[in-house]
């Protein structure tokens, strides 16, 4: 809501500058968001007569004006031509300054001849829209009048920030009540006042309201012979500095009292109205109407209809229909002032898309006792401006609610807010915001305006009280926390996890968990859950992984030159399951690049090894096993990928993207991922159990040993069997070179295992070792035809 | 041998001993030198086994005199090889020596995100103070996300924020975390004092300071005889604790449909302490949303709202992560660019 300083002090003449105001407001609540002065830069601009206008001597779209300036004449080249001889214009001459252009004006040549300055269009002096022609000011201004004083283009504008519970503040009247009640200003509303014809309006039209509901009230005024004139400037001057277009005096008319009491107003055509009468009623499923914008509207049963006898001229509460719309053949206008019931406003104003002042107003709720002030204030306003002539009385169908009367307990109130509130505290409080209030012992009954639509129960008027009083009154207390604080083990687990990760050298990312259907396609996706309105269509899905908006980001580093990146995220995937959302924390991680892009490096770029051992990492920390599985599929790379098992069920995956998913992602070089889905981890790393086990005494016989395998037999199928053949006596078994090629024939690769062997109650003889090696070669040799190397 | 012939030779072999140890230039010198004047076969050995045929008063002296001659050169020996031994160490060293000033060898560095950090700051803050963490579900149903909130389905206020919605009937990616007070209060009986860190959506378009995901704490205490005091005294503990003991708080009438009275709360700015910066603006950073439960939300959830009072807080993660770290663009959080993570390597 932008407030217009002077307009406000109209009704509460307070002191305060603009900046102090704005301070005190947004301390009560109505936080004032800018404060604007939108003519600010107007300087010397004055009020000319117009002497003479003739043709430019080298340009036939431009004319040369010789005005009167009140102390002599001076010539200006304009653009327009609507001004005529004895017209008084506005004025920039050189050194003037008009707020839509940066730099003083200076005189200047324009084709030939000096211009001295300029005349103003309204839009360069702030006061409307237009530019289409030079502004005629009233003929009774003197030449030489400075029009900021004489126009009162003097001004600050209150940018405030309106609250869903306030929608009181949504006219200067309100904002008026909440300046007087802060300052103690007085508030004055003068009652609008205005000569009624003899002539009766509800002897002229009629208003029957079919679904009261919807409509509690529905109040028409009749206006004769409305002049099609522009408002006065100053008033156009407010309306633009409000944030409306000034259109036509009676249409001005309207949104200045809509403005100014809260009231929204509609004018309709009486000559256009079928009946003339107005009919309220709801829509027919499918009916359709054109709205003021031009655009057919397809309605529903839920949405109100203002109609004439025959048919719809106006969405209740919302915008108003071309074929009753007023128009500059305008005499007679029937002006509509209703209450419409919130809710209904706010499903239309959805359904339709279409927001405006009214319906923004209704849907917030307005002042049910508003409806006669502010026909009336447009009819004064009307009469004022157009000359328009007010049938006697209203057509008035349905009236405003009783007033609520509202209890307030002083002992709840100072418990609540924490200080001592007494019943006098509390009705002065009252007072200042003008309620009626009455004490009976500790308790004060509140009587509740109709604009104070927010006030329902004790605690509204508690927060009245120590709001009006002031926040900075509250004291700082602390509750007494009777209980020690702590995390929930599952979300202790997700830090657990975040914190290996880093450990294991990875940097977190956290990413929007939107994704498209060809990230989809990527993992393999078909559960997903789908967004009903993604602000992007194309991410229009909620992530069933990690991976496809991390090897995202690992896309967008690559191309920012990003050598080395090992990324991972700890966060939530979603899936339909049996038709219901099912939420997973998950973690994710991807390495590329050069493993270590140091001078000791040596080039080494991350590839499935890395991933593994970043899982391996993750699985000794939390005290669990992980063994992989079969190689996976598509996205992954057939040969360097596996699942990723936990007591034999798959928990994870774990590999290189294949080349050509890489490729079609825009990614180069080995990409090597990992997911892991958290909630089975987590229950197994709950089992885990640390023993501190007795460290063993006696020394271990470490003996090396080589054997030369098939290519194709696993590394891990013989250190399965290695530690089979071994028995209790194997303390540690390390697998610390693999190698293949030249002195070993082809497809055949040696394993070498550093193998500790130990008893727990002797040191082991040399003989002994030598059985256990034996055996283990014997076994190796037998079950995948490993041979030991010797020597 | 003769007695004194066999003096000769004891105090000649000293003296070319002494020298030829002297005089040795490796360690292999030296170990020569031993087998010559200290070897089964040196002279002095020869001495030594003919002393059992001299008489014996001759026998007592020369048997001196060849341990005297023995313990120089042991001595010498000893010397000369701890002198040999340092300078092969020093060669050592020497060939041994790199540059030092060449960048080391570093562990591959992990670090935390910035949004992780400020989260479990402000988490850790309210643990300290006796609040328990509590959790809820992303996807919301009406009833938790707006319904129980007070807010109905044609309050103004949810058009505030445009919420995504799912393609289950009812159901919506939440828009606040206050979604968990009700599902706290549903599921325990006061004394209630939990903390809900999560995340939030809206649909809302993408720009330096909106996002369509971004993070919130949400604050709830709900006891008997909790009041607005209590509200402000927590609020100020929890700014100072984050941002330094000297802060302030300011509360200004805020609504939010679920608190009343309601607040919007600012905390004096830790950079200029309040008088106003680049930061700050005008010497408050506003910080958080704030209220007393409102009683339709505890009798919502089957409180008594008579006896027990309560007051609810929620804030950005983001925001503090902003001022904290003087990060200007909300997208940088969610963009996984390595060069923005690696400044966090040292936060703490
Ligand atoms: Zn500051």
């Amino acid at each position: 809501m932008r407030v217009v300083l002077s307009w406000l002090r109209e009704f509460c003449p307070t002191e305060l500058s603009a900046e102090e105001l704005a301070e005190l407001l947004t301390s009560k609540g109505a936080e004032v968001e800018a404060v604007e002065r939108p003519w600010e830069r107007l300087r010397g601009v004055i009020a000319a007569r117009v002497l003479e206008v003739r043709d430019h001597p080298n340009s036939d779209r431009l004319c040369v004006a010789r005005v009167h300036t009140g102390s002599g004449e001076t010539e200006v080249v304009v653009g327009v031509r609507n001004m005529a001889p004895g017209d008084i214009v506005p004025l920039a001459g050189p050194g003037a300054m008009v707020p839509l252009l940066p730099e003083p004006l200076a005189a200047r040549e324009i084709r030939g001849v000096v211009s001295n300055g300029m005349l103003c269009a309204p839009d360069e002096l702030g006061i409307s829209h237009s530019h289409e022609g030079i502004l005629i000011l009233p003929p009774d201004l003197e030449p030489g009048t400075d029009l900021k004083r004489a126009l009162g283009l003097d001004d600050a504008v209150l940018d405030i920030e309106v609250t869903p519970n306030r929608p009181d503040f949504l006219s200067v009247i309100g904002i008026a009540r909440e300046v007087a009640a802060a300052t103690g200003a007085p508030l004055r509303i003068p009652e609008p006042t205005f000569p009624e014809e003899e002539e009766r309006a509800d002897e002229v039209a009629t208003v029957r309201v079919e679904d009261p509901e919807r409509c509690p009230r529905y109040l028409a005024r009749v206006l004769r012979d409305v002049r099609h004139v522009a408002s006065p400037i100053p008033v156009q001057a407010r309306l633009t500095a409000a944030g409306m277009r000034p259109i036509s005096a009676a249409v001005d008319a309207t949104n200045y009292a809509m403005l100014e009491v809260g009231q929204p107003l509609h004018p309709f055509d009486l000559a256009l109205l079928k009946g003339p009468g107005i009919v309220v009623r709801r829509a027919r499923e499918g009916e359709r109407m054109v709205t003021l914008d031009g655009v057919e509207r397809v309605l529903t049963a839920d949405d109100l209809l203002i109609c004439d006898l025959e048919r719809p001229v106006a969405v209740a509460g919302v915008m108003g229909g071309e074929v009753a719309e007023i128009s500059e053949a305008t005499t007679d206008i029937l002006l509509e002032s209703a209450s419409f019931e919130r809710g209904g406003i706010q499903r239309t104003r959805r359904r339709l898309e279409l927001s405006t002042e009214a319906s923004m107003r209704f849907e917030r709720g307005v002042d049910p006792e508003a409806v006669p002030r502010g026909a009336d204030r447009a009819c004064e306003l009307m009469v004022a401006w157009c000359g328009a002539r007010v049938l006697s009385g209203a057509v008035d169908v349905g009236r405003a609610p009783e007033r609520r009367w509202v209890s307030m307990r002083t002992s709840r109130a100072s418990m609540l807010i924490g200080y001592e509130v007494t019943p006098a505290d509390a009705v002065s409080v009252f007072d200042r915001l003008g309620m009626r209030s009455r004490i009976d012992g500790e308790v004060v009954h509140v009587e509740i305006p109709g604009y104070r639509v927010d006030i329902e129960r004790e605690v509204d008027l508690i927060e009245e009280v120590v709001r009006i009083q002031g926040y900075d009154r509250v004291g700082a207390t602390l509750p007494p926390v009777r209980q020690a604080g702590g995390v929930p083990e599952t979300v202790a687990f997700l830090g657990r996890v975040r914190e290996l990760l880093v450990r294991a050298g990875l940097r977190e990312v956290q990413l929007v968990p939107f994704v498209s259907e060809t990230d989809l396609a990527l993992v393999g996706a078909t559960d997903a859950i789908r967004i009903t309105n993604p602000l992007q269509a194309e991410e229009g899905w909620l992530r069933t992984s990690l991976l496809p908006n991390l090897l995202k980001a690992v896309r967008r580093n690559l191309h920012r030159q990003v050598r080395s990146v090992a990324i991972f995220e700890v966060g939530t995937v979603f899936r339909l399951v049996a038709g219901r959302p099912e939420e997973r924390p998950s973690a994710a991680f991807a390495l590329t690049g050069v493993a270590d892009p140091g001078w000791t490096g040596g080039g080494r770029v991350y590839d499935v090894f890395d991933a593994k051992g970043v899982l391996e990492a993750v699985a000794a920390g939390l005290g669990i096993r992980l063994d992989h599985g079969e190689a996976l599929g598509r996205p992954f790379h057939p040969g360097r990928s596996a699942a990723v098992l936990l007591r034999g069920e798959r928990v994870g995956v774990l590999g290189e993207l294949h080349p050509s998913v890489a490729a079609a992602l825009d990614l180069t070089g080995r990409i090597a991922v990992g997911e892991l889905d958290l909630p089975r981890l987590r229950e197994a790393a709950s089992e885990a159990r640390i023993v501190g086990a007795e460290i063993p005494r006696f020394p271990p016989v470490r003996r090396d040993l080589a054997f030369v395998v098939d290519v194709d037999v696993p590394a891990a199928a013989v250190e399965a069997v290695l530690r089979e053949a071994a028995g209790e006596l194997l303390d540690a078994c390390l697998l610390f070179d693999v190698f293949e090629g030249d002195p070993l024939p082809p497809g055949k690769r040696s394993l070498a295992f550093s193998v500790d062997l130990r008893a727990p109650d002797r040191t082991l003889g040399s003989e002994e070792a030598d059985a256990v090696v034996a055996r283990i070669a014997e076994r190796l040799a037998r079950e995948l035809g490993a041979e030991l190397r010797t020597g | 041998m003769e007695p004194e012939q066999a003096r000769r030779t004891l105090e000649t072999e000293r003296e070319r001993g002494l020298r030829a140890i002297a005089e040795a230039a490796s360690l292999d010198d030296l170990e020569r030198a031993r087998v010559t004047f200290l070897g089964r076969r040196s002279p002095w050995s020869e001495v030594q086994r003919s002393l059992g045929s001299l008489p014996p008063e001759a026998r007592r002296e020369l048997g001196r005199l060849a341990n005297e001659v023995k313990a120089a050169l042991d001595g010498a020996l000893a010397a000369r090889r701890a002198e040999l031994e340092a300078l092969a160490e020093d060669e050592l060293l020497r060939t041994d020596r790199v540059d030092v000033t060449l960048p080391g060898r570093r562990p591959r560095p992990g670090s935390f995100h910035p949004l992780t950090i400020v989260q479990e700051e402000i988490v850790g803050i309210f643990t300290r103070m006796g609040y328990r963490v509590a959790e809820g579900p992303e996807i919301e149903d009406d009833w938790h996300n707006f319904e129980a909130l007070n807010i109905p389905p044609d309050h103004p206020a949810r058009t505030m924020k445009d919420s995504l919605y799912i393609d289950v009937p009812g159901l919506l990616l939440r828009t606040e975390t206050s979604a968990v007070q009700i599902r706290t209060m549903e599921r325990q009986e006061p004394p209630v004092y939990v903390v809900a860190p999560g995340r939030v959506y809206r649909r809302e378009a993408v720009d330096a300071t909106h996002g369509s995901v971004f993070h919130q704490v949400e604050g709830l205490a709900v006891d008997e005889g909790i009041s607005f005091a209590d509200l402000k005294g927590t609020l100020e503990a929890f700014a100072r604790a984050l941002f330094g003991p000297e802060r302030r708080v300011r509360l200004n009438p805020d609504y939010f449909p679920f608190v009343e009275p309601g607040a919007q709360v600012a905390v004096s700015c830790f950079l200029c302490d309040g008088s106003g910066c680049r930061v700050c603006g005008n010497g408050w950073i506003e910080l958080l949303g704030a209220g007393m439960v409102h009683p339709k939300v505890l009798e919502n959830c089957g409180y008594d709202a008579e006896r027990y009072t309560g007051f609810a807080f929620g804030m950005g993660v983001e925001r503090v992560a902003m001022v904290r770290y003087g990060v200007n663009d909300l997208r940088l959080f969610y963009d996984g660019d390595v060069r923005f993570l690696e400044r966090f390597e040292g936060a703490a």
